[in-house]
């Protein structure tokens, strides 16, 4: 499981027991998965001490074993337990202060799924930098939003290499576990439990370390009604709002990441998926949403979204700039309030959609898919002087 | 006859010059307290944007707020919203203090403002009726336009506009009625046209819901429900696989 260090070198940095003082923090998990997530918890840390608080129902453990459970109290199930919220963030800081820990480990949901050398590499990297993420292997199909907007936005604005900013298994220092359960403080005071958080964006605009670990595969819960109109709004208007709070520091922060090594994965066996549903929403929303989308988008965007429009399926390609520009003037029109967010959010739905039919369509012509995302977050980091020039001048160009 | 002619145009001119003095000084009192209200609202409504910029309200009001006011006039923040109300607030009151200030200063005996007030008020209540109508509206429309289409429904324009105009003819008629012109005939028309916009919505949805019944009817249908010879089955292909998040 290798370490991949983001924005630090710590080739330096002293070497450390990978488990002083460490926190384990888990959502609630079913019985057997929590079981079995204990079970990798000791095969990982055989020697050391380290605390796992959990808010399921502690069994009785040997005195001999290293695990040393914290049980706390959720106060209200998560409405999106496929995710890291605010709750857990403030809750993970709360006990790693009560218990002395130097740093937390966060597991997400199906933390069961993940081998004992991905938990213990992310350990030993929390103890090292101040934000840890999980890079994961994920097939061709999957993660879509991520890498369609969450990672190349990220990536683009705050200068940063975690291809998964929305990762949930996340390995934290104390400083920036305090940093983040300040921020999910504000949130859940306002009864905000299940808010998301960027750590990324938060550890870039406070400089501190980020490291990124492969953990290799493992399962992910999906959410419980896959209303994707509903789920992408909700995720796409945390960005935006993360992408609006900090726009002081990304408007400073420059460079762009170097290129990552791809490693070219064996094509996975998987029937292609049906893009002809993507296409037909697209085309009936390009008929039905020109009048809103004018209202966010450039000339220039909607002569290329006609042109989409015309396209055969088997052609169907939408260029990595135009998918550039419409996410950085989506952006800008949340912003400016141009038109209701509820209304600009749903409306981004058919334009994604028409992102992940062209995206699949490169896939099923044999470019590799991370090949394309690479691509693709290097048009928003050519692209941003666009973005930046735009929200210092909104007016200098009005749609 | 001259005489008597010239008489009556002397008196008349002199009835006239007499009222118009006399109208003159409340016209300048009206005027005068619109504008120093307009610009007491003007400075508070600064003050008051200064105040909640520096507080940060906007940005507390998003984080406490999951649909916050600027859902309904997107343009603007809540800050601007509450200034601009504070600002027409004080151009109105200064609008009743003018026309009362008119009232007293006007010597006939008619009390003007016995008329010209609930005029006004209802003048007032009916220019708010309909901005309130058109922008929900507005609002209505694009929240179904965007959901229909979402939806992959194909009339959804058809349903956006005929919600659009449903809100509309009802704002049309409650102004109309608040403003009491039109009476029995506004009622009578406005009820012809809501029932024949919601009786059109209902047949074409009804119509042409037929689709969505039929896929849906599929969906839920197992696989061996289904008709081998049947030329409109089509197998579903799974989407499955597809994981967006």
């Amino acid at each position: 499981m290798a370490s991949t260090q983001t924005n630090v070198d710590l080739s330096s940095a002293p070497a450390t027991s990978a488990a002083s003082s460490l926190l384990i923090s888990l959502v609630p998990l079913p019985q057997e998965a929590f079981e079995a997530t204990l079970s990798n918890l000791a095969l990982a840390f055989p020697s050391e001490t380290v605390f796992v608080a959990t808010p399921d129902a502690t069994p009785q453990h040997s005195s001999g074993s290293p695990l040393r459970l914290i049980s706390y109290i959720q106060a209200t199930a998560s409405a999106t337990p496929w995710v890291l919220t605010a709750a857990d963030y403030l809750n993970t800081y709360r006990l790693a202060k009560e218990n002395h820990a130097s740093s937390c480990v966060l597991l997400g949901p199906e933390a069961q799924s993940l081998h004992p050398e991905a938990i213990r590499a992310l350990a030993k990297s929390a103890l090292q930098c101040d934000l840890t993420l999980a890079h994961y292997d994920l097939g061709p199909h999957e993660g879509l939003v991520n890498s369609a907007i969450l990672y190349p936005v990220t990536r683009a604005l705050f200068s940063t290499r975690p291809r998964f900013p929305l990762a949930i298994d996340i390995g934290l220092s104390i400083r920036m576990a305090e940093r983040l359960a300040t921020i999910a403080q504000r949130f859940t005071a306002s009864g905000q439990n299940d808010a998301f958080l960027w750590p990324v964006s938060e550890a870039a605009s406070a400089n501190c370390s980020i490291a990124e670990v492969e953990i290799g595969s493992r399962t992910f819960l999906q959410p419980a009604a896959p209303d994707l109109n509903a789920l992408l709004a909700q995720i796409t208007a945390s960005l935006f709002a993360d992408v609006d709070a900090k726009a002081a520091f990304w408007q400073r922060a420059r460079g762009t990441q170097p290129p990552q090594i791809i490693t070219q994965t064996a094509p996975v066996a998987e029937a292609p998926p049906d893009i002809a549903s993507m296409l037909e929403a697209f085309r009936l929303a390009y008929t039905n949403l020109h009048e809103i989308w004018s209202l966010v988008l450039p000339p220039n965007s909607l002569l290329g979204l006609k042109k989409l429009s015309l396209m055969q399926p088997e052609t169907f390609r939408m260029p990595d700039n135009l998918w550039t520009r419409i996410v950085y003037d989506f952006i800008l029109a949340y912003r400016l309030r141009t038109i209701n967010r509820g209304h600009l959010l749903g409306a981004l739905t058919p334009l994604y959609l028409a992102w992940v039919a062209s995206h699949l369509n490169l896939v099923s012509n044999g470019t590799a898919p991370e090949k394309h995302i690479q691509d693709l977050a290097i048009a928003f980091e050519t692209d941003k002087p666009y973005l930046v020039s735009r929200w210092r001048w909104p007016d200098r160009f009005n749609p | 006859m001259w005489q008597q002619v010239e008489l009556a145009l002397s008196q008349s001119a002199h009835r006239v010059l007499v009222k118009l003095a006399s109208f003159l000084p409340g016209l300048v009192a009206l005027l005068l307290a619109v504008i120093v209200l307009t610009a007491i609202g003007a400075g508070l409504a600064a003050l008051l944007r200064r105040t909640l910029t520096a507080a940060k309200f906007d940005e507390r009001l998003a984080r406490n707020a999951s649909a916050t006011i600027s859902d309904w006039s997107p343009a603007h923040s809540p800050t601007a919203l509450i200034a601009r109300f504070v600002f027409w607030t004080c151009v109105l009151i200064g609008c009743f203090i003018g026309i009362s200030a008119f009232d007293s200063a006007y010597p006939g005996d008619a009390q003007i403002s016995t008329y010209i007030i609930p005029f006004l008020t209802h003048s007032i209540g009916a220019v708010a009726l309909l901005i309130a109508g058109t922008l929900i509206a507005r609002f209505l429309e694009r929240s179904v336009l965007i959901g229909a289409v979402n939806a992959k429904l194909q009339y959804a324009r058809f349903l956006s506009l005929g919600i659009k105009w449903l809100v509309l003819v009802l704002t049309a008629a409650m102004v109309l009625d608040h403003l009491q012109i039109g009476g029995a005939v506004v009622e009578l028309a406005f009820g012809i046209l809501f029932g024949g916009i919601v009786l059109t919505l209902a047949l074409a949805v009804g119509l042409g819901s037929r689709d969505i019944v039929s896929r849906s009817l599929e969906r839920s249908a197992s696989p061996l429900d289904h008709i081998p010879g049947d030329p409109d089955y089509k197998a579903h292909t799974p989407t499955e696989t597809l994981r967006h998040f």
